[in-house]
Order: structure tokens, then sequence, then C-alpha cells
């Protein structure tokens, strides 16, 4: 594989998961739905090795958190968070089976929502958006998905 | 040397947190990265758009007739409406003069924008405008929709610009009540609550369930008289020493097509 695939790989699913972050969902899918970027990230963080992908995490994040005009680095610092984790568990994830990267993925989006709620409670105060609590689940849900359908477009 | 590889994203993000909450040196970074990522909102609000086009294109001869006759009617009421207020501006300026009083009301400017796509994260809601700096809009103009305030500008790129809503828990909005004049400061409740609260009201002002309240020029951010909420809830609570209120914003979102935007005085 050329060495600049991973990158042309990388840009092709960022714009698709900044359009998928972007899609006018109603409140509650919205708040419910899958962390798109994590997702996507996670898949290229799996398959395609290469250095310094801490730092891209954080260029995802900041991109996704000026596209939804949050706080800037409240989304980076829990994508970086995640990807940590997801780094961590790399060699078991690329030869566990799909339910058990399922489990690899609830616990990244875990750690995800947990980082991305904690600085909006320390910055901005409580609040109480219960259907938010169910964006794990659904990110676990969706990586099946995500993963067949990066895979084919990794083939093609 | 891993070690360092690990914590600099992790510390830079959180330097990113903290400059972008305490202070504004990051807005030119965010501008600038916006307008490069303005295609996505473009792209996503197309299926939309064009749905509206479509929709425009089919709408037939006698709808468009009975359409102009409605909104003739409503112009000519608005029109008779007008005149009221105008006469009682007016006698609002004898009796100022008559007062020597140095406040005047001023004829607000403003242009109108059309509200292209809500712009969801988790956490924030905000409008995005057809409007940006190429239409001379600039950062902290106020958007009013037909009822009430709506918000702020916060985010400009050349061909679109994106309002922070009045009940977004980061907005401060100073405000009087229609009734008393009764002073108060405004803040957005959490997330999805499209509720407003007052901070530091003290327990002795006069505050009831259902008073209107209307922006304040205090401290010159927003201009005067321009509704904002009504109360819907009042409280004392036992350990505070500030009364509890919550307020309904005027101005519903879900049906909003355009905004006015007010020029700076």
């Amino acid at each position: 594989m050329n060495t600049q695939r991973p990158y042309i790989f990388l840009l092709k699913i960022t714009l698709f998961s900044l359009i998928l972050s972007a899609l006018p969902f109603n409140e509650v899918v919205l708040d419910m739905s899958p962390f798109w970027m994590l997702l996507l990230f996670t898949y290229w963080l799996i398959y395609f090795p290469v250095k310094g992908s801490l730092f891209i995490a954080l260029i995802l994040g900041t991109l996704l958190d000026i596209l939804q005009g949050d706080l800037l680095g409240q989304n980076a610092l829990a994508l970086i968070l995640a990807s940590l984790f997801i780094n961590n568990v790399k060699q078991s994830f690329h030869v566990s089976n799909l339910s058990t990267q399922q489990v690899y993925v609830f616990f990244s989006s875990c750690i995800y929502l947990v980082f991305f709620l904690l600085t909006h409670v320390l910055m901005h105060g409580t609040g109480n958006n219960y259907y938010l609590l169910l964006a794990p689940f659904t990110s676990a849900l969706f990586w099946p998905v995500i993963r067949f359908s990066l895979a084919k477009c990794r083939h093609q | 040397m891993n070690f360092f590889k690990t914590f600099i994203p992790v510390i830079i993000a959180i330097f990113l947190i903290l400059f972008d909450y305490k202070f504004s040196y990051l807005n030119n970074l965010r501008q600038g990265v916006a307008t490069l990522i303005s295609p996505v909102y473009m792209l996503v609000s197309l299926p939309e758009k064009l749905y509206t086009w479509i929709n425009e294109q089919g709408t037939g001869k006698d709808q468009l007739l009975s359409d102009n006759q409605n909104l003739n009617a409503q112009l000519l009421k608005l029109k008779a409406q007008l005149q009221q207020t105008e006469q009682l501006a007016l006698e609002n300026t004898k009796l100022k003069s008559l007062l020597n009083s140095s406040h005047t009301l001023q004829q607000a400017k403003f242009s109108l924008a059309r509200v292209e796509h809500i712009r969801r994260s988790r956490l924030k809601k905000q409008l995005i405008i057809n409007k940006g700096s190429n239409d001379q809009l600039h950062i902290g103009q106020v958007a009013l929709g037909a009822q009430g305030v709506v918000g702020q500008i916060t985010e400009l790129t050349p061909t679109s610009a994106s309002i922070l809503m009045a009940s977004d828990p980061t907005q401060y909005i100073p405000v009087k009540s229609a009734r008393n004049g009764v002073q108060a400061i405004s803040q957005g409740l959490a997330e999805n609550q499209y509720r407003l609260r007052l901070n530091f009201v003290d327990p002795d002002l006069d505050i009831k369930t259902g008073d209107l309240f209307l922006t304040s020029s205090l401290g010159g951010k927003f201009p005067d008289g321009y509704p904002v909420g009504r109360v819907i809830h009042v409280e004392q609570h036992k350990d505070e020493s500030f009364l509890h209120v919550i307020l309904a914003p005027i101005q519903q979102i879900s049906d909003l097509e355009f905004v006015i935007i007010l020029e700076k005085s």
C-alpha cells in the first residue's frame, strides 16, 4: 500500500463523519445517535497504523467543535482520550470477533461521553439530557455497519 | 518520549478549552476554519433547499394570489398598529422633553435574513442564516423574530452567520419587567430545555407568573424594549438568598423562517 493512502482515506472519512455529524436530526435522535467521528476514527486507528494518531484526534475533534459550535477542545479532548483507549487495546481489537469489538467500542464511547459531559458540566453547570447516555449503546450497535462499509470502501 | 506524545495533545486540548471559555483570542482561528468547513452545512441543507425550491415552483397562481391578499390584509393591520405605536412614541418624547430626560428612542435599522439550518450539537443549538460578513454583518448583532429576541450572532463566515440562542447557557441578556421595570440578568438553562432563568433577583422584588420581560439597554449590549420571555415559575428556595425565576422564551424557533438582524447603534 502506498504511504499516502492512509491519509487519503482519513480525509475521506473525516469529510464523511463531518457530514454525518451535521445531519439535521431531531433532538432525541441527535442525542442518542452514535459518536460518528469516534466510530470512523476507530476504524482508521485499527486498520491504518500510523504514528501521531493522538495529534490527528486533536485536529479532528477541533474540526468537530468548530462545525457544531461547541467549546473549542471539548470534542477534541474526548476524542483523544477515547483514541488512547483504542490504541491500548489495538492488538486485541484487531483479532477479536465482532461482538468483542462492539464491547471495546462501547467502552471507548463511554470514555468519550464522560469527558465530553465533564467539560460541559465544569464550564456551564449541570444538565439533564438523559438521551445522551444512550449514545455509547448506539455507537456499539452501529460499529458492524461502519466496519463493513469502510472495509468495502478501503478495498475499492 | 511516549509520555510527551500522549500528553501533549491532551494538554493542547485543555488549553483550547480554557482559552475558548475565558478569552476570545481563538475567535480568528474559529472563523477561519468555520469558513473552510462551511460547505459541509451547504451540502447537508441541500435536500431541504431542493424541497423548498420544488415546492415554490409548484405553487399555483391562485395560491400566490390568496397569499398576497392575506399578506396585504396583515400589512394593513400592522400599519394601523404602527400608527398607534408612533403616537405613543411621540407622547413619550414630549413627556421626556418635559422631564428634561436625555434618553431618546432610537430608530432601529435592520436587515432580513433567512434561516438556512438549525445547527444542533448534543449540548448546543444554533441557527445558521444566509447572510454573513459579505453582507456587513458583525459578531454581537442581535437577531429578532416576529415575536421577540432570538439571540446574538456569534460566528461569521463570508456567506453565513450563526446565531447563539437566547436560551443557551452561555448567553446572558440584561432584562427588565414590562409591568414594573424590575431589572435582572437572564441566562439560558442547559441544553434542550429551551427556558431562561433570571439571576440575582432580590426576594423582595415584585415578580409574578405571567410577567413579560423585555431587553434592557443596561451594558449597551442589547437594544431596549424587545420581548425576551414570560415568567412561568417563581420560587424562593430556603437556602438561597435570591429568587428562582424561570422564563419561557417568547420567540419559538421551530417555525422560524426569517430573522431580523438589528444593526449596531
